[in-house]
């Protein structure tokens, strides 16, 4: 407090003040140092030595030391400091090893005080005694250590680190007598000025060069050190043997580390090469830098905090000649751009989850784990560097793990390995897929399926079984078709009047139904629908329409409307309510929301129920009886591939691609083909669906996607009669002319899995080896073999 | 319904980001501690770490798994201005590391003279590629010529962005009519409205990436960026982690109608923005079929977000980061098995004209509600 009173009246009662800024200097900078009143700053390097006035905009230039005509190589300076206690006095190191004192108050434009020429090599530090005004210390390449006293001529003591050259000195800034030296070969070593002769302690403190030290200014027995091995570590001096206490990493070798003023865990630290930026570290956060400043295009070399209580004003000098006076509110903040969440999607719906605790701190009364960390003190999200420290950031990572059934995706899983996608009548595969995709409840697939066979497949082979199970389902979760159907084997009856009074209900779910169809068929093509009043036209309209309904409804009826439906089924007097409200207003409403539709079109399909019963029975006759050539909807079953493809189900796509085979194949072209397919591929391959994918990749007609089975997959396979390879691709060996691949159980070809010993080369019919082996360890072939199998 | 398994990941400092691998059956996180953590699930579904190593000298800010075609193969960037590629060695365990896996590095990526702030590799069917970014504004698109030599990878180009760059997004459509694409995303928080998403398209004449888009509407700073798994689509989703959840369509306008050798126009709707987190979105992920996208902000919540018939995003679900449930989160909490996911879900269709169509049948209690019982999030916690 007292230095800072004299302070506040060394710049005539006011406080510091100031902004980032920045000067040219006229070469690069080695080193900095500031003057006691915090007002001035020296800068030295290889070919300056200057000393500039800190003014609240900008530097201005005070002084030049570097007179005479021809430049000495004492001028040459590798480091400078400014005694602490003394304005008029500064003492630099020069690169030739001469330590020269500088006297401000010298009358003559050269300030030159003394010159100390006993050290052999460099003098890579100097530095004044805190307290003490006539000593100064010097650390060499040379290995020594020497201390002056100034008024004398040469030195009063030299120590001898016996450990390489000497990167650093730095007097204790409590222990009058004591100060610290670092080496070159990692070695910290701590003297007493007293006692020449070996020095109090020695530890190795990095892996390498240590090229600074510093003390901290408050704490006794805190030594922070920097070395190559790209670590700033603190060492707690005060008890017996070095402790470190903190590490900190940063991403270059660390040429400089200083205390910040006033903040007890602040350390500034800058790099001896490739990173320019200066950083503030907290040391007990010690990953991620507090603050970071990113001026300088070139190395920086000195840093130093202006005023010595505080620690918002930190200059620094550059190799790219520049000097700046950084202010730590315009630090960029690394914590502050860092990403506090990760999160990723799994494979089968589950979400890993991890963020910064403070975010997800519970409020509600989790209990916490044995070993939860979560304090609700993290909560404070920008951590502001000046303040005291919050708390160590951690984050809780989770995993959200989705229930089967839920939205997982066990249905694709199940659909690929249950679809049956070749090797039966198209009919079956369509009703078998069917089956499946209604037993993994994804009514709309397979409903399309249904849609499939019956476009496809003459309706004789239509087995009464399926079609009154897919009734029985189908109308209960009153998707169209199957309505439809109910309609058409109602047909003979409607005279009866119980009949009559069903088919009505189920007329009237039907109405709902076509006049969004009808709608949608507005939407798709409006030539076909104007006019859509005329049955006769209507009727074609709703042979589209039915197709239509399968990509354009399905989803939402399915969905949205499908709980309601299975209410009707059960409580028919409901149906009722529904005949008797009008169904006009809304409907308008409601099409007023879709633009492509004129109002007038729908209202006129769903003012027609009857109409549009019989129109949809006759359609059913239709599509049944009078053969619409399958070509007739080729368009728009590839609409509806198109349609499952942009919905994210490209397993849709490829398995009706596979199984109508040539009867689409053409309308589809060969690079969308292509993409389904390396998409589906790529899609069984993350489920390790591998089995699956080779049979797509088998059946696919793409030939960009079959060849990808026969790509990067080499056996070498050796005849199991004369063991030689097999040179040629053939069943049969070159070489004994037998056939290579018999099974030695039942002595026939074997076609498909075969497996094999790999000792002796027989091998056979899956099924058939596992059996013999249950009996019998030795070969099946009789060769005493003793066969094994992974 | 999701089940929170919380992990004791014992990173030293916050995880950046969590990424599972092709099978979803590994998961590696990053944080700055400067370490990268492997993690393997059991057969009982617990995840184990494996691996645990000091990756870098900074803080690692993302974690990408490679094809396993290529091996086990991760790729980490960092802080320290480097990127690296690491690959799993097996068949080298001792007794002491009983259990653990040895990753080792195989290159470092130096190129970068400012923190590489995002690592991706590209699509399979590129081959075996690397893009990087960084906060000076430059996207590295690296090549590995052999895939079987990890050691070697040659910078193939690099982009300049003119902003500090935050994120990265491969376009993973594997058609032959869309060209390899990057987006990238600016976390600049400089006040100038500049457009903050990028997106390069590699030209087959010119052999170089070049400016396809600009999404002009997004100003602030983004802070992820991801293309939504393409699956035979023939556009492209993407989505934008920025002040709030953007979702954007690009549908390639067909080449014929514009000028050949140019870049490929694109049809660019925004479908979608959402500002319920309240807060910066920090994160966006996409479930494997492109239908359902995940994203995380400050309010500490992923939300779920997922389109309906009509293109119509909604909510899906809510889940807390430490796993406790919040009010009003409904993940599919129907008790209907017909709703498959991968079709729009039972709530969503009941907005717009699906919802006004049914109008009528108002007696009828929507489902809707059935989303507000009360047995939505039953929380076992697995430690």
């Amino acid at each position: 407090m007292e230095k800072m009173s004299r302070v506040t009246t060394a710049l005539g009662g006011s406080v510091l003040t100031g902004r980032t800024m920045h000067c040219h200097l006229d070469a690069p900078a080695n080193a900095i140092s500031v003057c006691r009143d915090a007002a001035q700053v020296v800068v030295a390097g290889r070919s300056i030595f200057k000393i500039y006035a800190i003014e609240e905009e900008q530097f201005v230039e005070k002084l030049n030391l570097r007179v005479g005509r021809k430049p000495s190589l004492n001028l040459s300076c590798a480091d400078v400091v400014w005694h602490q206690m003394d304005e008029n006095l500064l003492a630099t190191a020069a690169t030739n090893g001469v330590v020269v004192t500088w006297n401000l108050g010298r009358p003559s434009r050269n300030k030159q005080d003394q010159l100390f020429t006993e050290h052999k090599r460099t003098v890579n530090k100097v530095c004044f005694h805190p307290t003490e005004a006539h000593v100064l210390l010097s650390g060499s390449q040379d290995g020594f250590m020497k201390c002056f006293d100034l008024r004398r001529k040469d030195s009063v003591s030299t120590f001898s680190g016996q450990s390489e050259s000497v990167r650093d000195v730095q007097f204790s800034i409590r222990d009058y007598f004591t100060f610290a030296s670092t080496f070159e070969n990692g070695n910290v070593q701590l003297w007493d000025i007293r006692r020449p002769d070996r020095c109090e302690r020695m530890f190795t403190a990095h892996n390498g060069p240590v090229f600074c030290c510093d003390w901290h200014p408050e704490d006794r027995g805190w030594l922070a050190t920097g070395g190559r091995d790209k670590m700033v570590k603190v060492w707690d001096m005060a008890t017996h043997r070095a402790k470190e206490v903190h590490c900190v990493q940063t991403i270059a070798s660390v040429a400089r580390v200083k205390w910040r003023p006033e903040c007890r865990h602040h350390l500034a630290t800058c790099s001896m090469m490739v990173d320019h930026n200066v950083y503030v570290w907290d040391v007990r956060r010690p990953f991620v830098p507090a603050a970071m400043f990113e001026e300088h295009r070139d190395v920086t070399t000195g840093i130093a905090w202006r005023h010595p209580h505080d620690p918002s004003f930190l200059l620094s000098g550059s190799k790219d000649s520049t000097l700046y006076q950084h202010l730590f509110r315009d630090a960029s903040q690394p914590v502050e751009r860092a990403n506090p969440e990760g999160l990723c999607y799994g494979l089968f719906g589950d979400l890993a989850f991890a963020a910064k605790e403070s975010l997800v701190a519970t409020e509600s009364g989790r209990k916490p784990y044995a070993g939860d960390r979560r304090h609700p003190i993290f909560f404070k999200r920008k951590l502001d560097p000046a303040e005291p420290f919050a708390g160590l950031a951690s984050s809780a990572l989770n995993v959200f793990e989705i229930e089967p059934g839920s939205g997982s995706m066990s249905w694709f899983v199940d659909t690929a390995e249950r679809y049956a996608l070749a090797g039966r009548p198209l009919a079956e595969l369509c009703d078998h897929n069917a089956k499946v995709a209604r037993e993994l409840g994804r009514n709309q697939v397979a409903q399309t399926w249904t849609m499939l066979r019956i476009i496809y497949c003459s309706p004789g082979l239509v087995p009464t079984t399926n079609l009154n199970h897919s009734m029985g389902k189908g109308s209960s979760c009153g998707l169209p078709l199957m309505n439809s159907f109910n309609l058409k084997d109602m047909a003979p009856g409607l005279g009866s009047e119980t009949r009559l009074d069903r088919s009505k209900g189920d007329t009237r779910s039907d109405t709902v139904l076509l006049d969004s169809s009808a709608t949608l068929i507005t939407n798709e093509d409006n030539e076909e629908t104007e006019g859509s009043d005329v049955p006769t036209d209507y009727l074609l309209g709703d042979v589209e329409g039915e197709d239509d309904e399968l990509y354009l409804l399905d989803p939402e009826h399915a969905h949205s409307e499908e709980p309601e439906y299975v209410l009707p089924q059960e409580a028919f007097p409901l149906r009722h309510e529904i005949v008797d409200t009008p169904p006009g207003p809304e409907h308008l409403q409601d099409k007023a929301d879709s633009p492509h539709v004129s109002g007038s079109e729908a209202d006129a399909a769903s003012l027609v129920p009857v109409d549009s019963s019989f129109s949809l029975i006759s359609v059913s006759h239709a599509l049944c009886d009078s053969r619409l050539p399958p070509d007739f909807f080729s368009a728009l079953v590839c609409d509806m591939l198109r349609f499952y493809a942009e919905q994210g189900d490209v397993q849709m796509a490829v398995s009706v691609l596979i199984v109508l085979g040539e009867r689409v194949r053409k309308d589809i072209d060969e690079q969308t083909q292509e993409h389904w397919y390396t998409s589906y591929i790529d899609l069984l391959q993350r489920f390790c669906l591998w089995n699956v994918s080779n049979q797509v990749v088998k059946l696919s007609t793409s030939r960009a996607i079959s060849c990808l089975n026969q790509a990067s997959t080499t056996l070498h396979v050796n005849c199991s009669h004369c063991k030689r390879p097999m040179s040629s691709r053939g069943w049969v060996c070159d070489r004994c002319r037998r056939c290579a691949s018999m099974c030695a159980v039942c002595h026939h070809v074997v076609k498909g899995l075969f497996v094999w010993c790999q000792g002796c080369s027989h091998g056979g019919h899956l099924q058939h080896i596992m059996k013999w082996l249950e009996g019998s360890s030795h070969c099946p072939a009789g060769c005493g073999h003793l066969c094994e199998y992974s | 319904m999701f089940v929170a398994r919380s992990i004791a990941a014992d990173h030293k400092d916050l995880i950046h980001d969590v990424s599972f691998d092709f099978h979803g059956r590994r998961m590696a996180t990053c944080s700055s501690d400067q370490s990268v953590k492997v993690w393997d699930k059991s057969e009982s579904g617990e995840w184990h770490c494996t691996a645990s190593w000091k990756t870098h000298s900074g803080s690692v800010w993302r974690v990408t798994w490679a094809h396993p075609e290529f091996g086990q193969v991760l790729a980490s960037c960092s802080f320290d201005r480097t990127a690296a590629v690491w690959e799993e060695i097996v068949g080298e365990s001792n007794d002491k590391l009983r259990g653990q896996s040895h990753w080792v590095k195989r290159t470092t990526l130096v190129d970068s003279r400012t923190s590489v702030t995002d690592v991706k590799f590209a699509p399979k069917h590129m081959g075996l590629m690397l893009a990087t970014c960084s906060a000076d504004g430059i996207v590295r698109i690296y090549e590995a010529p052999d895939v079987m030599n990890l050691s070697q990878w040659s910078l193939q180009h690099e982009i300049s962005c003119k902003l500090s760059c935050s994120c990265i997004s491969w376009n993973p459509s594997s058609s032959r009519a869309h060209a390899p694409m990057i987006a990238v995303g600016s976390d600049d928080s400089s006040p100038n409205a500049m457009a903050k998403v990028q997106i390069f398209e590699y030209n087959e004449n010119t052999r170089k990436y070049a400016k396809a888009e600009t999404l002009l509407t997004v100003t602030d700073p983004v802070h992820d960026i991801a293309f939504a798994p393409n699956l035979g689509r023939s556009f492209h989703i993407l989505a934008i982690a920025t002040k709030d959840v953007r979702i954007f369509t690009l549908k390639p306008v067909r080449k014929e109608l514009t000028s050949s050798g140019g870049p490929t126009k694109f049809e660019i709707h925004i479908v979608a923005q959402f500002d319920n987190h309240n807060s910066q979105v920090w994160r966006v992920s996409w479930n494997i079929t492109g239908t359902v996208l995940a994203s995380s902000g400050d309010d500490g919540c992923v939300r779920l977000w997922k389109a309906n018939y009509m293109d119509n995003w909604k909510c899906t679900g809510i889940l807390k980061g430490n796993g406790s449930p919040v009010n009003g989160s409904s993940q599919q909490g129907n008790s209907n098995p017909s709703v498959g996911s991968n079709i729009p879900s039972l709530q969503n269709s009941l907005n717009g004209s699906s919802a006004g169509r049914n109008g009528k049948r108002a007696p009828f209690p929507l489902p809707q509600r059935r989303l507000t019982s009360p047995k939505i999030h039953q929380q076992p916690a697995y430690y």
